[in-house]
């Protein structure tokens, strides 16, 4: 029986033997939060819960995936039963058991119905659809418009055998609460409880039903997904639900620097909403942040491709001429993966990416990879279904699929992963539950780890990530805080969406503000985010590159072979 | 039959690369230097592999030949028309965190056909972007790539190239591995050879035991199509891809081959450029790696690399070692003869003289017998040859930056000579 206790702080201890009552654990960023929920479920496990009655919820597939793999890494077989995954995956889990037959309606099949339903445009259709969208995520009742065409929507699902993936929330909430699906855990874990959905929050209630523990984990700093319906007062008034909780603070962070951590404290202290507590870093001191102004976005770029180049000793010989000391043989210890550059809005994604490609710096823009190949990908699986015979593994499936199959490609990988984690399942069911995750991945999902590369996504895909050098781009007025086409951004949020950035970054992070930016067809103001003058002065470095006094097209070096 | 073989050039698609690296001309300027079978590099580019699949046609062995209708004489003097075949390679840059070290490996493709590049391409870029460079940055591990390859095509070739450069080789000093298990694991077996660079010849590379079992190519690494055949391979069997890459694995009709003056290179021995210091590596263990003028941290190059992971003397000579010639570029040979640039009007005319009346450069350089040289040739360039084919030039290697230099006269001899000339 592995010591579930080695190795974790006195917070963490606490966090994990708290069981006889309800719990809220308030995690700060790089402060072992997975670490202690995987122990929890151990520890739980070690005084005889049984593991179908631990439920443990995460906010994506990925990181349900990871916890899975910690959790089957330490217990084994002792493990087997406990639910890890997204309230999505146990919504369909709760609606498969219950009889229902059915087959899950993404986004793009939504927009498809409600074109048939209301006879519009795609766009109108996929306006309407984040409506009923939200008022199901948000336990709203429809209004305007939107009343008439739920009825009509829901009836055209029904007929076509399909829930959509707020039904998947909606609908087993209803079926407990109506008492007619008896569901329920005496273990309940929600991580990330600051950014869960009203709707969410209402499935949690009717599964803890009374008999649950509930142990919810998440911070208070770090709920950036407000605009989606998340209520941040669920967190701040959780002993209001949950009576009697207990509340741990794990407050020691063992990710960044202390300059790091602290320049972040410096700013996400200046909201009023939220949960007080002070980070210390376990690790080094560390250098200041480097803020630093350039001309324009493409400068911009130019700039986090240098700092990367100098790290890795440079890419090319064509770029080594240029670096101040090309023969410095230090011993590079940096990967492409260990730099990521995190910006406010997809649509600065395009000058990095392309000024990455120019220079042959692999990178890797995070929620891009259209799920296309994946629903190729999942109609070939529900062909397999039918066809099915039970010696059949993962390799056999994709090898029958695609003959041509690549054993590198990021679906394999997926596949293998997945059929991992099904694999004590009897093979027909294994297949059904790998069909589900797979129809459920979101863009969230798609952060390929075998491909060594740069990751440039947005602060809102790079929750629960880390990286030894960030990179924030345009810190300026107008995308941070996001303003661009909104008449009131929220503050605290985009203030919390500025600490996760920044507290992304292990070793070192760089905030970049242009002097000149053209987004989305407008001319941005150029000064930088309000949110720096709020990093104590000694945590930052300031630095600034010049105008170029003239544009040189792609001079080419000489051909010196 | 015996041909020479240049299997590693870079097409107008890569960085910094002439605009000239088109099929037709490096086509033409193999016939120039006297290549039969050249790399077409950069295969893994789609516009390139684009122009590959339109402008050569197969000759069922696995190798390639310019379509007819783009075969122009006239760029051709006549002495120099030969068949010039085309073998599909590609170089790819690996770049990686290995045993908590960054790594940069660059590693050479051969492959026999067009269908089993394709696929190879399509695997690469699903792992990263291959059509901003002819040479793709990728963020993978070099082994994983071998092991891609051989998936793909057992009868491809993988070679580490260049393997001693510092920065982006198998056993460069700033991000390499000290042996190629290090890096290949359990597929090390699959490496036959290493392309041996500009930066080392073949005796540097017999200090390393480990390298015996290997065979020792080289290639121009031609970004211009004046300088492809700078290095270059001696073959003496079919024209064929298997034969040639036979020729590789077993070394059975694999003849030697043709180096540049490693000391050529700007980071050949040690020193410290500012203060003039330049070392041997031996003399740089001596002075405890320090500049013995100001103090400093001597600049370490090449040939202290292969001292550091050599397991034997300089000048042992392995059982199986294959012969070669270290020569100059006749472009160079010329521009010392007649005192200019290499790249003077004058060394390009008479460049193209000689080519017209003599034939290939590397038949001139090694094949045409003297006398016939001696009658077209100014007595300058004559000896020069002459000089160059014995082995005669004086060498300077280049230290910290700074390029290395051969002469082949003295200012008193070039003037003596030519003071004969005039007699004449």
């Amino acid at each position: 029986m592995t010591d579930t206790l080695k190795g974790l702080n006195q917070a963490q201890r606490e966090a994990v033997l708290t069981t006889d009552r309800h719990l809220l654990v308030v995690a700060g960023p790089g402060t072992g939060k997975t670490l202690t929920i995987v122990r929890r479920i151990a520890h739980l496990i070690g005084r005889g819960i049984a593991p179908t009655d631990i439920l443990a919820v995460t906010f994506t597939n990925r990181a349900a995936r990871e916890m899975r793999e910690r959790v089957s890494a330490l217990l084994g077989n002792d493990a087997r039963g406990v639910f890890i995954g997204t309230f999505h995956l146990l919504g369909l889990r709760i609606l498969r058991d219950s009889g229902m037959e059915f087959s899950i309606c993404s986004r793009e099949d939504q927009t498809q119905v409600l074109q048939s339903v209301m006879g519009c445009t795609a766009k109108v259709a996929k306006d309407m659809a984040e409506s009923i969208s939200r008022v199901k995520n948000l336990v709203e009742t429809a209004s305007g418009e939107t009343v008439g065409v739920m009825d009509a929507y829901q009836e055209a699902l029904k007929k076509g055998g399909m829930c959509d993936f707020d039904d998947l929330i909606g609908l087993p909430a209803d079926l407990i609460g109506e008492g007619r699906a008896a569901y329920g855990f005496s273990h309940i874990i929600v991580d990330e409880y600051q950014d869960i959905s009203p709707g969410q929050y209402r499935l949690l209630r009717c599964l803890a039903a009374d008999r649950a523990r509930v142990c919810a984990v998440g911070d208070s700093d770090q709920a950036i997904y407000g605009f989606r319906g998340a209520d941040l007062r669920n967190f701040l008034d959780f002993r209001r639900d949950f009576p009697d909780a207990a509340v741990v603070v794990l407050k020691e962070n063992y990710r960044s620097t202390q300059m790091i951590v602290d320049a972040a404290s410096g700013v996400i202290r200046n909201n009023r909403q939220r949960i007080e507590k002070e980070l210390t870093a376990v690790g080094a001191i560390g250098r200041p942040v480097t803020l630093i102004s350039v001309e324009d976005e493409r400068t911009e770029a130019e700039f986090v491709v240098r700092e990367i180049e100098a790290r890795m000793g440079g890419t090319s010989h064509f770029r080594i001429s240029g670096l101040a000391d090309p023969v410095d043989f230090s011993e590079s210890t940096y990967a492409f993966s260990d730099f990521a550059v995190l910006f406010r809005t997809n649509g600065q994604a395009k000058a990095l990416r392309d000024t990455f490609s120019a220079w042959g710096i692999p990178c890797q823009v995070v929620g891009e990879k259209a799920p296309l190949r994946r629903k190729a990908l999942i109609d070939d699986l529900k062909a397999q279904l039918s066809t099915f015979t039970p010696d059949l593994d993962v390799e056999g499936i994709i090898r029958r699929i695609n003959p041509e199959s690549d054993p590198s490609t990021a679906e394999h990988a997926l596949l293998a992963n997945l059929a991992a984690a099904y694999g004590g399942l009897p093979a027909k069911e294994a297949l059904a539950c790998i069909i589900d995750e797979l129809s459920m991945l979101g863009t969230a999902d798609a952060f390929d780890p075998r491909a060594d590369a740069v990751a440039l996504m947005t602060m809102h895909m790079a929750k629960g990530l880390e990286f030894r050098v960030v990179f924030m781009a345009g810190a300026e007025v107008g995308i941070v805080p996001f303003a661009l086409g909104r008449e009131d951004a929220d503050i605290e949020e985009e203030r919390r969406l500025f600490y996760v950035a920044m507290t992304r970054a292990k070793e070192e992070l760089f905030v970049v503000h242009a002097r000149k930016r053209f987004l989305y067809g407008r001319r941005l103001p150029g000064s930088p985010t309000p949110f720096l003058s709020e990093v104590p002065r000694e945590l930052v470095r300031t630095s600034a590159l010049p105008d170029n006094p003239k544009k040189k097209e792609g001079k080419q070096m000489g051909l010196f072979g | 039959m015996r041909f020479i073989a240049d299997l590693h050039i870079h097409s107008s698609y890569s960085r910094a690369t002439s605009r000239d690296m088109v099929p037709e001309g490096v086509w033409k300027w193999a016939q120039l230097k006297g290549i039969t079978v050249v790399g077409t590099g950069d295969f893994t580019h789609p516009k390139w592999f684009a122009e590959l699949e339109e402008k050569l046609e197969p000759t069922g062995h696995g190798l390639f030949l310019l379509k007819e209708a783009l075969c122009r004489k006239d760029g051709v003097p006549r002495p120099c028309v030969g068949e010039v075949f085309f073998l599909l390679s590609s170089e790819i840059s690996c770049i990686y965190k290995k045993n908590g070290r960054t790594r940069k490996i660059h590693c050479l493709i051969f492959m026999p056909d067009l269908i089993r590049a394709a696929r190879l391409n399509l695997a690469l870029s699903r792992i990263g972007n291959i059509t901003s460079d002819g040479r793709p940055i990728l963020g993978l591990d070099a082994k994983e790539l071998l092991k891609m390859t051989l998936d793909i095509a057992p009868d491809a070739m993988f070679i580490p190239a260049h393997a001693w450069t510092p920065h982006f080789s198998i056993f460069g000093a700033a991000s390499g591995f000290d042996a190629m298990e290090e890096c290949f694991e359990e597929l090390t077996p699959h490496i036959y050879a290493v392309e041996t660079g500009l930066s080392s010849d073949p005796p540097m590379n017999w200090r390393l035991s480990a390298l015996d079992h290997l065979s020792l190519i080289s290639n121009s690494d031609a970004h211009s199509p004046a300088k492809m055949g700078r290095e270059a391979n001696l073959f003496e069997t079919d024209i064929s891809y298997d034969a040639i890459t036979e020729g590789i694995r077993t070394k059975k009709g694999f003849l030697g081959t043709i180096e540049f003056f490693p000391e050529e290179g700007k980071y050949h021995y040690d020193g410290h450029r500012a203060c003039g210091v330049s070392y041997a590596p031996p003399d740089t263990i001596l002075h405890g790696y320090v500049c013995p003028m100001c103090g400093k941290r001597l600049t370490i190059g090449v040939a202290h690399r292969v001292e550091v992971l050599a397991d034997r003397e300089a000048g042992f000579r392995p059982p199986r070692a294959l012969p070669y010639r270290c020569l100059i570029p006749l472009p160079e040979i010329l521009g010392e003869a007649l005192g200019t640039g290499a790249g003077s009007k004058a060394v390009h005319e008479e460049y193209v003289r000689l080519l017209s009346t003599l034939g290939n450069e590397f038949n001139i350089l090694l094949d045409a017998p003297l006398p016939d040289i001696e009658r077209v040739a100014s007595p300058m360039i004559a000896e020069a040859i002459r000089r160059v084919r014995q082995g005669l030039v004086t060498i300077k290697p280049g230290y910290d930056g700074e390029y290395g230099r051969v002469k082949i006269f003295e200012e008193r001899e070039r003037r003596e000579i030519k003071g004969q000339g005039s007699l004449l």
